[in-house]
């Protein structure tokens, strides 16, 4: 059964087997919850009283620092190419909630038993366990060029098997989390999509590679086991082994 | 002292300092060759620990030794990430050190040696000006020879005419740049929530 | 009888094979003590950054950090040869240990010298500074107060032990002051270990480098507090009886349990440490007097200085810990047919506990015994009477020292011709054991020497008191 609803500016779709319906619930309150502590779009969240001056980091909550603390992680390990900083200095975690709070809501679902779901929010999809017919969830990536056109075909397809999260970041998006780093030259890819095990690696590192480019590019295909798909300004696409041999046959 | 102690003692110092020689050529070969110029021991001071603090720029280690990245251990509760092997000498990350360039430090850009860590190979290179350090960059790793003996996930071209003539199978969602909620009436995930319900 | 009892060729044979061995273990830790300085420096150049060196500031702060490494690494040699390890003691002898401890100590003392001027110089030249406004940022570096304050600790140790200023010390005081040598090194470890390349994090010189502290500090805490502990636990010995034998040397009896499971030789001495309220903190080697039965043990001493008279004058009953046996004044070392055996005054004790231990068949062994005056003759009576038993002979020098290369007999000796030679025909197959003060050692040794004993049949045992 489908569930969708809006959140963190955007739409969330949730598909889950009509016995776990309850927990739709659940999910839509954690969003509601996170929304409230780290929207940079309500005045009285806590993301943004301390973005005003009007709260310090300090005295904030065990989430919003653990969640900054992770930004700070994870800065590190993409060597700033992804970084909860803007250019003004406001602290914005606005890409890295959105994924932990679906990561969160997989391990509520889990937790109540329902094993087979697909989470989607704005983009980014998280799956669990194989769909109710016994065959892995199939995902598409949109194409680039036809962005806005919901009868349009995508760019491809295929099962969620060997990874479970996906998250696709676009340039035409200039979503709040993306800070072009180094040079403002116009970036290399236009849509990043990378999938992974975990909704947060994938959200970051897909955030990072269209920040950041091909050098980034090569480095986090080595150090994660992830696989990629780029689309560059003029349409060409990059892809992973992995992904690549499943695109290639039919699957 | 008897002949043969002495000549032991001869014959093995030789053989040893012959055997670690022998060790450091390896070593040095193996960062030429893989194209790294090797790090300039010109400047700052002997290698202090250094720790990342959000605000500001990672303190240096120094010369010779190349530099730590950021150490994830040091800025994050728990989380995840291993220390790497930092660089030699910022292997105490706890230590914390102020970002100033150690007293001394000469106004310049280093760049320091190749390091490996467990994230892989890794070479900063640091500017330091007025006693500060500036700007702390990590340096392009495109390594594709040194790291031929890993199995190889660098992505590669495809065309889309591989792409779409597989595509018969159908799905159940999509995943695309993120749409607001205006936007997502136009999307094809629109379409697809519709035609699940 | 033992078979080698039976067949004299057969002992010899024996001992000239533990000869050969105690030789070849001795070359081999000789060659190992060279060898871990060759490695500290290997530590470095395998780390690869010694190709790239090229300016003089470079050079220098590579040099200076090569003198650390070597420096360090004697400086743990030292604390090992100090451990009092049996395994060493066996080889090469405990006295021949501290004779090499001693030694090293002015070396690894310049090599830590070097290494911090070298480094202030090289940093210093880098930063376009002096060496000594060096030392300011140098401080700010973690670890490094602690490794400054650690230099100067060692400097200190060793400058109380150069002879001229030990003298100025009693000895407690001056082995404090020693002690402060473990602090030193302990306060060290931080800054190798965070400053450097060389022994940076998951690199295998790091894992060497903490292995080298692990044997070293594990050696001195097995052997210098665990054993000592345990071995008096274990054999429970107090004073038992006091007894003097002449105007001030007195003898002493210890009493304790499964004495012989110590395995001591005839020889060997014991480390004593009395434990009243004022001499516990005071250890004192001591040989023994006579081979310990099951229970039984005796020491005999002559109270000269302050150390040897406060250990008489404990009470009977006292608690004493032991360290030991240690010494290699033993018939261990035996390697020639024929063995003499000559005391002067006090250094009769080792030689009548060989003497009882009795390595030798009858008419292969002399004794010679040397005293300034009658009154000084401790002990003689029961060195003739196990001599008698043995079958060996036994004869006696007594009188005022002669003068010149004779000062190891007395004038009548001289007089009469006598010459070492003449008391010992088969010289050249003949081990010498020499026990007695310093200055006559030298003499006997020179005369022993010149009559063309090869080196290693001359043992000998300092007694200065």
């Amino acid at each position: 059964m489908r569930n969708t609803f809006t959140t963190m500016g955007t739409v969330a779709s949730l598909e889950v087997p009509r016995e776990h319906m309850a927990l739709v619930a659940d999910v839509r309150e954690l969003f509601e919850r996170s929304e409230s502590r780290f929207s940079l779009y309500r005045d009285d969240s806590e993301l943004s009283l301390i973005a005003s001056g009007r709260a310090t980091l300090a005295e904030s909550s065990a989430e919003l620092r653990d969640a900054y603390a992770s930004a700070l992680e994870w800065r590190s390990l993409t060597g700033g190419s992804f970084t909860p900083h803007r250019p003004d200095g406001v602290i914005d975690l606005n890409g890295l909630v959105k994924a932990r709070a679906i990561a969160e809501s997989g391990a509520l679902l889990q937790a109540g038993g329902c094993l087979d779901f697909t989470i989607n929010v704005g983009g980014d999809i998280l799956t669990g366990g194989m769909a109710p017919r016994a065959v892995p969830w199939r995902t598409g990536i949109t194409d680039p060029a036809h962005a806005g056109d919901r009868n349009a075909a995508p760019l491809c397809s295929f099962p969620m098997s060997v990874h479970r999260a996906i998250a696709t970041s676009g340039s035409a998006e200039r979503g709040d989390h993306i800070w072009l780093t180094r040079s403002e030259s116009a970036p290399e890819f236009v849509q990043v999509s990378v999938l992974a095990d975990d909704i947060e690696t994938a959200d970051v590192l897909a955030t990072a590679i269209i920040a950041a480019g091909y050098d980034f590019l090569s480095r986090a295909t080595a150090n994660w086991d992830i696989d990629v798909l780029t689309v560059d300004r003029a349409g060409e696409l990059l892809v992973t082994p992995g992904l690549g041999g499943m695109l290639r046959t039919a699957a | 002292m008897r002949a043969r102690a002495v000549i032991g003692s001869v014959v093995a110092s030789a053989a040893v300092l012959v055997a670690g020689w022998q060790a450091g050529a390896t070593v040095d070969a193996a960062t030429v060759a893989s194209g790294h110029a090797p790090g300039s021991r010109v400047g700052a001071e002997p290698r202090g620990t250094a720790t990342a603090s959000p605000a500001s720029p990672t303190g240096v280690a120094s010369p010779g030794a190349g530099v730590a990245l950021p150490s994830p251990g040091s800025s994050a509760p728990g989380g995840g990430g291993t220390t790497g092997r930092p660089a030699g000498g910022a292997a105490a990350a706890p230590a914390p050190v102020a970002p100033p360039a150690p007293a001394g430090a000469v106004d310049g850009v280093y760049t320091g040696d190749l390091v490996d860590t467990v994230y892989g190979t890794v070479q900063v290179r640091v500017a330091i000006s007025g006693g500060r350090i500036t700007d702390v960059v990590p340096l392009k790793l495109t390594d594709k020879g040194s790291e031929s003996a890993r199995y190889s996930r660098e992505a590669a071209p495809i065309l889309r005419s591989e792409v779409l003539s597989n595509q018969s199978a159908s799905f159940t969602s999509m995943s695309g740049a993120t749409y607001t909620s205006g936007g997502y009436l136009s999307s094809v995930q629109s379409a697809l929530d519709q035609a699940g319900f | 009888m033992t078979l080698t009892d039976r067949v004299p060729g057969l002992a010899l044979e024996k001992r000239r094979a533990r000869f050969a061995r105690r030789s070849l273990a001795s070359d081999v830790l000789i060659t190992c003590l060279w060898a871990s300085g060759a490695v500290a420096v290997a530590l470095y150049l395998s780390s690869g950054s010694v190709g790239r060196t090229s300016s003089a500031a470079e050079i220098i702060t590579t040099v200076g950090a090569i003198c650390g490494l070597v420096g360090c690494n004697y400086i743990l040699v030292m604390l090992v040869l100090a451990a009092r390890i049996p395994l060493l003691d066996r080889t090469i002898g405990h006295e021949q240990a501290i004779a090499v401890h001693r030694t090293m100590g002015k070396p690894a003392l310049y090599l830590l010298l070097a290494h911090a001027a070298l480094l202030l110089t090289g940093y210093g030249m880098s930063a376009g500074v002096n060496p000594i406004a060096e030392i300011i940022p140098m401080l700010s570096i973690p670890d490094m107060p602690l490794a400054f304050i650690a230099l100067g600790l060692m400097i200190t140790v060793v400058v109380t032990s150069l002879v001229a200023v030990r003298r100025r010390f009693s000895y407690e005081a001056w082995h404090l002051i020693h002690l402060l040598s473990y602090v030193a090194v302990a306060f060290a470890i931080p800054h190798q270990l965070s400053v450097g390349g060389v022994l940076a994090d998951s690199t295998w010189q790091r894992y060497y480098w903490i292995a080298l502290y692990v044997i070293a500090f594990g050696t001195i805490a097995v052997f210098r507090f665990v054993v000592p502990v345990v071995s008096s636990v274990r054999h429970g010995i107090t004073v038992a009886a006091i007894s003097p034998v002449a105007p001030g040397v007195t003898s002493m009896f210890l009493r304790g349990r499964g004495l012989s499971a110590l395995n001591a030789v005839g020889g060997q001495f014991f480390v004593w440490r009395f434990l009243t309220r004022k001499t516990w903190w005071h250890s004192h080697p001591i040989t023994l007097s006579a081979l310990p039965t099951d229970t039984v043990a005796r020491i005999t001493v002559r109270g000269l200085g302050d150390g040897s008279s406060r250990v008489l004058n404990v009470p009977v009953g006292t608690r004493v810990m032991i360290e030991g046996p240690y010494g290699l004044f033993t018939s261990a070392t035996r390697i020639a047919p024929k063995v003499a055996f000559v005391a002067a005054g006090i250094g009769v004790t080792p030689i009548r506990a060989m003497l009882e231990q009795g390595e030798f068949g009858p008419g292969e062994a002399t004794v010679l015994l040397r005293a300034s005056q009658p009154d000084e003759a401790y002990l003689w009576d029961e060195i003739e009477q196990l001599a008698t038993r043995r079958g060996a002979a036994c004869y006696s020098l007594v009188g005022p020292r002669a003068s010149g290369a004779n000062s190891w007999m007395s004038v009548g000796d001289a007089q009469r011709g006598v010459t070492i030679e003449s008391i010992l025909p088969d010289l050249a197959n003949t081990d010498l054991y020499l026990c007695g003060p310093g200055g006559w050692l030298d003499s006997i040794s020179a005369a022993a020497r010149a009559a063309g004993v090869p080196r290693h049949q001359i043992h000998s045992e300092r007694f200065d008191w």
